[in-house]
């Protein structure tokens, strides 16, 4: 068994609220409870960022939180995967434009799946989780892939030109 | 409701009078903009039946500085910390930045002209 | 002597459910002051409710300022500017507000339990209890039509009638859930582990309580009996349905558990009597006034006593609208009753303060 093998069987979750209302977040919460049971697909709630796989994340920006979430992100290794709860996380809801909130998540980290209500119920938190598992094999995979550079030096007025060289893999650094 | 109009030279003895941890409790600090002068409202609350909510007012200006009650009422600090960011009233002895990131132009929920 | 040392905890902790940050000075082991930094969640409603939205549409609003005791908002709210209105609702629409109030306080009360015990380290007792905490989602969701966020109360009544096979389903379930409280209070009271974390531990006594105007089970659990329940009925009539006052003299973490679970069983007495003697009549009280004047509202939602302050000025829009929050007296409480214990003891003294931050910044 790898690494990449335990990923997939115990992926952990992180959460964060990042200024909501408390109702997703009793409702992830529900989720490890025993009626919704989440942990039948091997997670585990962490509070550690550095040893989490999945970042759910709830609630609309605020200002003091936005930091802290960015930062967040930033310390969880890769292959990661963000989910957003709820409607506020996901555009900010009904607290879109209030002078202290700066809106849906997908401003300040990247979002890979939306799940909406409010508040969400277990079974849509869980539906979203489960999609995110998809998501991070895949994403597991494309990390293990190797790094080829494929393209050959072209020849310019007598010299080599190897500008365009790592042009297929420059998506991949940013 | 009962309302008490109290001036800001007053307000700490009144409150004094008033107060006795073993009756009431205090609740919290708001300000009313009214027209060119503010408000500033402390509430206290009864705890025996029936319960009676006091209210202590004051008219201040813009720029007055607000006597501090947090010696007379021990949980004070909380409110007015708040209402300074808020409402950007002067307090005495309150710094700024409790509840709004520092950056941040003070009191939003003045009405804007 | 020892040194000292600034431990912090959050604002992101596997101990909190919210962005809350305390910043904990100890010497060895011991806590001996702490700094508090609350305001994480603060986004801007009381601003919104008087710019943005009309004032029957605020009560929508308010219930998103905290999703564990939305249903206390939105009545609190609706109460103020039904004082601004001088408007009487229909009893019917009381004793439904008090029903999902009550219902709501039992959820709210048992997740804090849980929480204590998860903190405590005690996770086969989470689990526990939050299996038993399900059955008044259930409930919840079969009156109001949702798990959270109820939105039931509205300017003049509410929005929904007690269906009977509801009624008589909330009364089966109690039915079931009532030897399981027993157990739970056997578990919360006697096991000597828990009792180790939690007996004794983030001890405030009567007079430091009285001195912080600390509010709600937290208080009670120090012995000061207060509860807007007692104190006022012009609103809502709790004494008709049978509210009784319970407090604690010990005011450690194990009294606040079991001011929780003892407050539990008189919140299925009220349920009972209600859905007993509910009354017939209409649900809303029809208006087409404006609000006008001022007026304050005083409820008892699960943390302590909620305050509404609002303002009217004859238009759709309010004037000024102040919430007060009970997580927000209890600031000045929580504090304090840190000082002197273990910090290895803090998650646990957290939790059974149940804090409700997203009430307090709002």
């Amino acid at each position: 068994m790898n690494l990449a093998a335990y990923r997939k069987k115990s992926p952990w979750i992180l959460h964060y609220n990042a200024g909501g209302c408390n109702g997703c977040d009793i409702e992830i919460l529900a989720c490890l409870s025993p009626k919704y049971d989440i942990e039948r697909f091997g997670m585990i709630n962490t509070g550690n960022p550095k040893q989490s796989d999945i970042l759910l994340v709830t609630g609309p920006v605020t200002k003091r939180s936005r930091e802290r979430l960015v930062e967040i992100y930033a310390q969880m290794p890769e292959p990661k995967v963000v989910i957003s709860c709820g409607a506020c996380a996901s555009t900010g809801g009904v607290f879109r434009g209030m002078y202290n909130c700066e809106g849906g998540i997908d401003q300040f980290i990247p979002v890979d799946v939306y799940v909406c209500g409010c508040g969400t119920r277990p079974e849509q938190i869980i539906d979203g989780v489960v999609q995110a598992l998809a998501i991070l094999e895949k994403k597991t995979k494309a990390l293990e892939e190797p790094v080829q550079l494929k393209r050959a030096a072209k020849q310019e007025e007598g010299q080599l030109n190897r500008r365009e060289l790592a042009d297929d893999i420059k998506p991949l650094l940013t | 409701m009962k309302k008490i109009e109290t001036t800001l030279e007053h307000l700490r003895k009144d409150i004094a009078a008033f107060y006795n941890p073993g009756l009431h409790h205090f609740m919290v600090m708001n300000a009313v903009e009214t027209g060119e002068q503010m408000e500033v409202q402390w509430f206290f609350a009864d705890y025996a039946h029936p319960c009676e909510t006091t209210c202590f007012y004051a008219l201040t200006g813009r720029e007055d500085e607000v006597p501090s009650i947090k010696d007379i009422v021990l949980s004070a600090w909380v409110a007015e910390a708040e209402l300074v960011d808020l409402m950007n009233i002067k307090v005495e002895n309150t710094a700024k930045g409790f509840v709004l990131e520092p950056d941040f132009e003070s009191g939003p929920l003045l009405k804007k002209k | 002597m020892g040194r000292q040392y600034e431990i912090p905890v959050g604002a992101q902790h596997i101990s909190l459910l919210e962005p809350l940050h305390f910043k904990f000075t100890t010497e060895n082991e011991k806590i001996i002051k702490t700094d508090a930094n609350v305001y994480y969640v603060h986004r801007g409603i009381e601003q919104a409710c008087v710019t943005k939205f009309k004032f029957r549409q605020v009560s929508f609003v308010v219930g998103r300022v905290c999703g564990l005791c939305s249903i206390s908002h939105t009545t609190a709210y609706s109460q103020v500017a039904e004082k601004l209105l001088k408007l009487e609702i229909p009893k019917k629409a009381k004793y439904l507000r008090m029903l999902v109030i009550e219902l709501d306080r039992i959820h709210s009360h048992l997740l804090c339990l849980s929480h204590v015990a998860e903190n405590s380290g005690f996770e086969a007792l989470f689990m526990k209890t939050m299996m038993y905490r399900e059955f008044s989602m259930e409930l919840l969701e079969a009156v109001c039509g949702n798990r959270i966020q109820y939105d039931f109360s509205i300017v003049g009544g509410v929005t929904r009638d007690l269906r009977t096979d509801v009624a008589q389903q909330i009364l089966q379930r109690l039915k079931t859930f009532m030897p399981q409280l027993d157990e739970l209070v056997g578990i919360y009271e006697n096991n000597w582990t828990l009792s180790l974390k939690n007996k004794g531990v983030g001890v405030l006594t009567r007079e430091q309580a009285m001195q912080l105007n600390v509010v709600g089970p937290f208080a009670r659990a120090a012995g000061l009996e207060v509860d807007v329940r007692n104190e006022t009925e012009d609103l809502l009539p709790w004494k008709e349905v049978g509210f009784e006052m319970i407090t604690d003299t010990a005011g450690d973490v194990h009294a606040r558990n079991m001011i929780r679970l003892r407050e539990i069983y008189v919140s299925i007495r009220i349920i009972q009597n209600i859905i007993n003697g509910l009354p017939e009549g209409e649900l809303v009280t029809e208006t087409k006034a404006f609000p006008e004047g001022e007026a304050t509202v005083r409820l008892e939602a699960p943390r302590g006593e909620l305050f509404y302050y609002a303002k009217g000025n004859k238009t759709q829009v309010l004037e000024r609208l102040k919430i007060k929050a009970p997580t927000f007296s209890n600031v000045a409480g929580m504090v304090k009753a840190f000082e002197g214990n273990e910090y290895a003891s803090a998650p646990a003294i957290i939790a059974s303060y149940d804090p409700c931050l997203s009430c307090t910044a709002r």
